[in-house]
């Protein structure tokens, strides 16, 4: 590709004499998350752009709190950097527009101390199409798409809003899932509607859920077929995640793997009796609070009922693990409703004229 | 072997932003005082004002709440706005 184009972008370009001295100039600079980058090179970023559909200047979204217009480039260039490859950038731009609508308050999220990070799921064609593997180790990495797409996120965070630890990152602890965080669901193994769809998608459409998420919190129960019993081991994490960290209600995900979701299946449980079960269920009560080291915050409120979800919808029930294992997992919010999951079509244009 | 690279950050003009108006003296002045919200801030900005209104002579202090610790302002709560003198915007926990 020719450098006339180099001038397309408004990154400003700069120059290194060795590959050694890209890595030591991104890492020195704070633009990485210390593992190595990929150079992010005018003729790769331009194909991501191509990729996606978009020029350079195309506005994503902006983020209200810091008055920050976000455009493509400067995602296209971070994507590029966390090893994604072109194909892998329109899951990019919709994460971030998802992440950029105003219920999702992606400062707070991103800002607080209480050290969530962004949980990214993909459904549809493109979990095939990107080559997703929502099976074993799927809350770890599992994949080149999921991997990079996550750190692409991470990477935008930290470069174009300054998330960075003790920056505008004020997380006292993080977790892990801030280098990447990313997950397609096993839609091929399951009779269960996708997360997507049941969030309003069609099925032939490919779409992401984002969700401000804090770390994911392993069950296991292997000693029972029954539906209640399965989640009445999730619905105890919940309410040990509504004590320990924050009582309110907002949208919880939990994640369901073959051998779990097997005794559900036979049972004729679809995700909405799952919804409706853990709504039920998944409360405290103030005075609980006692048993966790809390009591001076009770007051004189100790009658006071809370539940982990204000509606059955806020429940994202993901199915997706390794075939064998009585596992599970509960991925509590950050702060209850304070942020709230977003599901969108990638390539939908939010603000476009039809 | 020479690597070109973009710069992978957000740059803004230093022009965007302008200062407003310092004052000389709170003496006479409205003051508005914005919280996050978040229960720390109460007391601490209930010792503000005094601090504002005693020694500095500052003859009214508005305090704005907002409903939402990690989002902008509500456009409502600056509708009064113009009223003010000076605005300290504070955070808590």
């Amino acid at each position: 590709m020719s450098e006339d184009n180099d001038n397309l972008f408004a990154a400003q370009i700069y120059e290194a004499d060795s590959y050694d001295a890209v890595q030591e100039r991104f890492y020195t600079s704070r633009w990485t998350d210390g593992l190595p980058i990929i150079p992010p090179t005018p003729d790769i970023v331009r194909k991501f752009l191509a990729e996606a559909l978009v020029p350079p200047d195309h506005l994503v979204g902006v983020e209200p709190v810091r008055e920050r217009a976000i455009i493509a480039e400067q995602l296209a260039i971070n994507a590029v950097m966390a090893g994604c490859v072109a194909r892998h950038f329109p899951v990019v731009v919709a994460a971030f527009t998802a992440m950029l609508q105003d219920k999702f308050v992606l400062h707070g999220a991103t800002s607080s101390t209480g050290g969530c990070a962004i949980l990214i799921v993909i459904n549809g064609p493109a979990v095939q199409f990107l080559g997703i593997d929502a099976t074993f180790n799927v809350l770890g990495s599992t994949d080149r798409a999921t991997t990079c797409i996550g750190r692409a996120i991470r990477l935008s965070l930290q470069n174009i809003l300054e998330v960075r630890p003790g920056e505008a990152d004020r997380s006292t602890l993080g977790h892990p899932g801030k280098i990447s965080f990313c997950m397609g669901e096993d839609e091929g193994d399951t009779s269960w509607l996708s997360l997507a769809q049941d969030r309003g998608i069609p099925s032939d459409t490919s779409a992401i859920t984002v969700f401000a998420a804090g770390s994911p919190r392993q069950i296991m129960n292997e000693w029972t077929t029954n539906p209640e019993e399965i989640l009445d081991t999730y619905v105890s994490e919940i309410k040990a995640s509504m004590l320990n960290y924050s009582i309110h209600a907002g949208d919880w995900a939990i994640v369901v793997p073959p051998q779990l979701r097997a005794h559900f299946e036979r049972a004729g449980w679809e995700k909405r009796q799952i919804r409706e079960y853990v709504k039920k269920n998944a409360w405290v009560m103030r005075k609980d609070w006692a048993s966790c080291g809390k009591t001076a915050v009770i007051a004189n409120q100790g009658e006071r009922k809370y539940f982990a979800l204000k509606s059955i919808d806020d429940l994202l029930v993901i199915a997706a693990g390794g075939p064998a294992g009585g596992f599970g997992a509960v991925i509590p919010p950050w702060f209850g409703k304070t942020s709230r999951a977003i599901t969108m079509a990638i390539g939908a244009c939010v603000d476009c004229e039809i | 072997m020479s690597i070109k690279f973009l710069d992978p950050t957000y740059k803004r003009s230093i022009t965007d932003f302008t200062y407003a108006p310092r004052l000389e003296s709170f003496k006479d002045s409205v003051v508005a005082i914005i919280s996050n919200g978040k229960r720390g801030t109460i007391s601490f900005f209930d010792c503000l004002e005094t601090e504002l209104k005693e020694r500095h002579q500052v003859a009214e202090v508005v305090r704005i709440i907002k409903s939402n610790y990690s989002t902008p302002v509500d456009s409502l709560l600056l509708n009064d706005a113009e009223r003010w003198n000076a605005m300290i915007s504070g955070i808590g926990d």
